[in-house]
């Protein structure tokens, strides 16, 4: 069982039952997993299928007759993976101290940004499909001696590159950072960014050499340094056309 | 005909420029491009007549998505040149200097004899978040701009990155902002005309955490254009032409994270060793030169890549005055640059080259007058510096 690290009645400021839900699938030996009508207590439909985001981002594989069943709590941030169909005695989670105004506000602007007629960059849902894999799961390819991340149908001599490859280590190094304010931000994030007093973003080196530009999550801090040392967990990342996109950000690593 | 060594029997002068001014403009496209267009054929000396224009290249990103589609063949048709052969140029922030350098081969390869190249963008009536949107649509939209970033970001992380790997900080760019607010006071164009002091420039509001606000140009309406002719037609329109001795482009990785390094600019150093190669100079010989500040920390980067200062002493060279009018080793942004000029994306190129025009012929204010100018360079950058077009002007041919 798992529940938001702010307790039941909250998933933090880009959290929600799917990101409680892949955080607890990361902790816990893979296997085959039933659904069992989980989507259903999603307050916003994702933009690929929930199989396709537990399965990109994590080892486990969705198969609808396994006897490992998933739960959720209609009323709480709460998930379960257990081996019955019944629902499960729910325990007392902690919960921690937050700002009960910076949750509504920030739940109104997500319902504005699913909701709303956006005015935000668009990738195509065919390509947003493909990238899935390396965009969840960061899985790189391989082309020669050198490890491709973000995906790259072809290389510099215009030669296909394998779509099989390996996955990146789940931690990374910070190279530089920004904090954008409202005005400095995608405006697909600006109306979150003054109640998150910005967002901050990182430049980051995995342990194989590619590098990425990644949201930072859970940095109520604010102080970032280059070279430091950062993980990555699954988050929501922005409201769009009656759905809700998800991606990796990035956290401080603890170890 | 163009061999590879850039040898070529056409040689391209530049015989009428003219631009409106960089700001909030009264008018909308076609009002602009017109203003800019009459600017440019008033500017011929001997006189020009438009239905002599045999192609034109104008550069724009669209910006608000008025005109998206056959932006050119609509701005020329309302500025007396109907039935001629027109494009829209797009490279982002470069989309006219690669109209310049589109202008150029044409007449460079024996297409054309008379052509004008320009650019346009209005980018100041929009609603706050259709402008949000469109300042964000030249980066890598999956993994740069949905992840978070769009340039004020971009540049935000590189100069961040500048700081750390050399002996500078963000003092350098203060110093660059400045400098850049001194040089548009006089410039009856630009958009922000008036003069910072280096504490107010210190101590702007947080855009991009290292950059404040006056790390960043404005966002600006304008247009701009210019008559090139082959060198055989050039003593019929004026007997100073201002010739365009060299050109040179290059392109690079479009989001950051995928470029080797982020302190320079390939793009910029690819297109600057062209461009010197086919004018036959070297940075040395440069007395002044627009180049591309849409963040201060851009023109640092610039005049390293430039080769106006070594690697690592962009924020040397800015500290120290060098770029400062007829006062360092050669001028930067003589017009007050993006910062203070202004930045209608698809217009900076060519508006650059005008301001190259002017200076050659002692034809601006007095006090901008840059002392004894015979070489000057323009340097366009689009977006973070997936692309750049680097051009070399001369008074003599």
């Amino acid at each position: 069982m798992a529940c938001s690290q702010y307790g039941p009645n909250w998933a933090g400021p880009d959290g929600d039952r799917l990101t409680v839900l892949i955080a607890l699938l990361k902790e816990i030996p893979a296997e085959s997993i039933n659904l069992n009508g989980f989507e259903e207590h999603l307050e916003y439909p994702p933009s690929v299928s929930v199989q396709a985001i537990i399965e990109a981002s994590t080892s486990w594989i969705v198969d609808e007759d396994t006897g490992m069943y998933l739960h959720t709590d209609k009323e709480a941030f709460c998930v379960a993976v257990s081996p019955s169909k019944d629902v499960p005695n729910w325990p007392e989670f902690e919960t921690q101290e937050y700002d009960k105004t910076m949750q509504t506000e920030l739940n109104d602007q997500w319902k504005i940004e699913v909701e709303g007629v956006s005015q935000g960059a668009y990738v195509s849902q065919a390509q947003h499909t493909i990238s899935v894999p390396s965009r969840l799961g960061l899985k790189a390819q391989i082309d020669g001696e050198r490890m491709v991340w973000p995906p790259r149908q072809l290389n510099a001599m215009a030669q296909r590159i394998d779509t099989e490859g390996m996955q990146l280590t789940e931690t990374a190094t910070i190279l530089t950072w920004t904090r954008l304010s409202a005005a400095g931000a995608p405006s697909e994030f600006s109306s979150r960014a003054p109640i998150l007093d910005g967002v901050a973003t990182v430049l980051v080196e995995f342990d194989e050499g590619p590098k990425g530009v990644f949201m930072m999550a859970d940095d109520e801090s604010g102080k970032l340094e280059i070279d430091e040392r950062v993980d990555f967990v699954f988050r929501r990342l922005y409201g769009q056309d009656g759905m809700m996109h998800y991606g990796l950000k990035a956290v401080l690593s603890k170890s | 005909m163009l061999d590879s060594s850039g040898e070529n029997m056409v040689d391209v002068a530049m015989v009428g420029a003219g631009q409106t001014k960089f700001g909030n403009h009264p008018l909308g496209l076609k009002g602009m491009w017109a203003e800019a267009i009459q600017k440019a054929i008033q500017s011929v000396d001997n006189g020009f007549d438009s239905p002599d224009v045999e192609e034109a290249f104008i550069g724009s990103i669209a910006f608000g998505g008025s005109q998206l589609g056959n932006t050119a063949a609509l701005l020329t048709e309302h500025s007396g040149m109907e039935g001629v052969s027109v494009r829209r140029v797009e490279n982002a922030c470069a989309s006219s200097g690669f109209a310049l350098r589109d202008a150029w081969m044409a007449i460079k390869s024996g297409q054309a004899d008379v052509v004008v190249a320009g650019g346009i963008e209005k980018m100041n009536d929009l609603s706050a978040s259709r402008k949000r949107y469109w300042l964000g649509v030249s980066g890598d939209t999956e993994w740069e701009r949905l992840a978070g970033l769009t340039f004020p970001g971009t540049y935000a992380l590189t100069a961040r990155r500048y700081f750390h790997e050399f002996e500078s900080t963000h003092d350098d760019l203060v110093h660059v902002s400045v400098k850049n607010h001194m040089h548009g006071f006089e410039n009856e164009v630009a958009h922000l005309r008036k003069q910072v002091s280096f504490e107010k420039a210190q101590s702007g509001f947080m855009v991009a955490d290292p950059l404040t606000l006056y790390d960043c140009c404005p966002t600006s309406d304008g247009a701009s254009a210019v008559i090139l002719v082959a060198d055989h037609l050039a003593h019929k329109f004026t007997d100073t032409p201002v010739w365009v001795k060299g050109s040179g482009a290059g392109s690079d990785h479009l989001a950051l994270h995928d470029r080797p390094s982020i302190t320079q600019l390939r793009a910029t150093q690819s297109a600057a060793a062209k461009a010197y190669k086919t004018a036959g100079i070297s940075a040395s010989d440069v007395d002044l030169a627009e180049v591309h500040d849409c963040f201060t920390i851009a023109e640092v980067l610039a005049t390293e890549d430039l080769g106006f200062a070594g690697r690592g002493l962009g924020g040397t060279f800015a500290r120290e005055g060098e770029g400062r009018r007829n006062e360092g080793s050669v001028t930067i942004n003589a017009s007050g640059g993006l910062k203070s000029k202004g930045h209608p994306l698809g217009a900076t190129g060519t508006g650059q080259a005008v301001e190259i025009f002017k200076q050659l012929r002692h034809q601006v204010e007095p006090e901008r007058q840059v002392r004894g100018a015979e070489i000057g360079l323009t340097h366009n950058v689009g977006g973070s510096g997936a692309t750049c077009a680097v051009h070399i002007f001369g008074r003599e041919r």
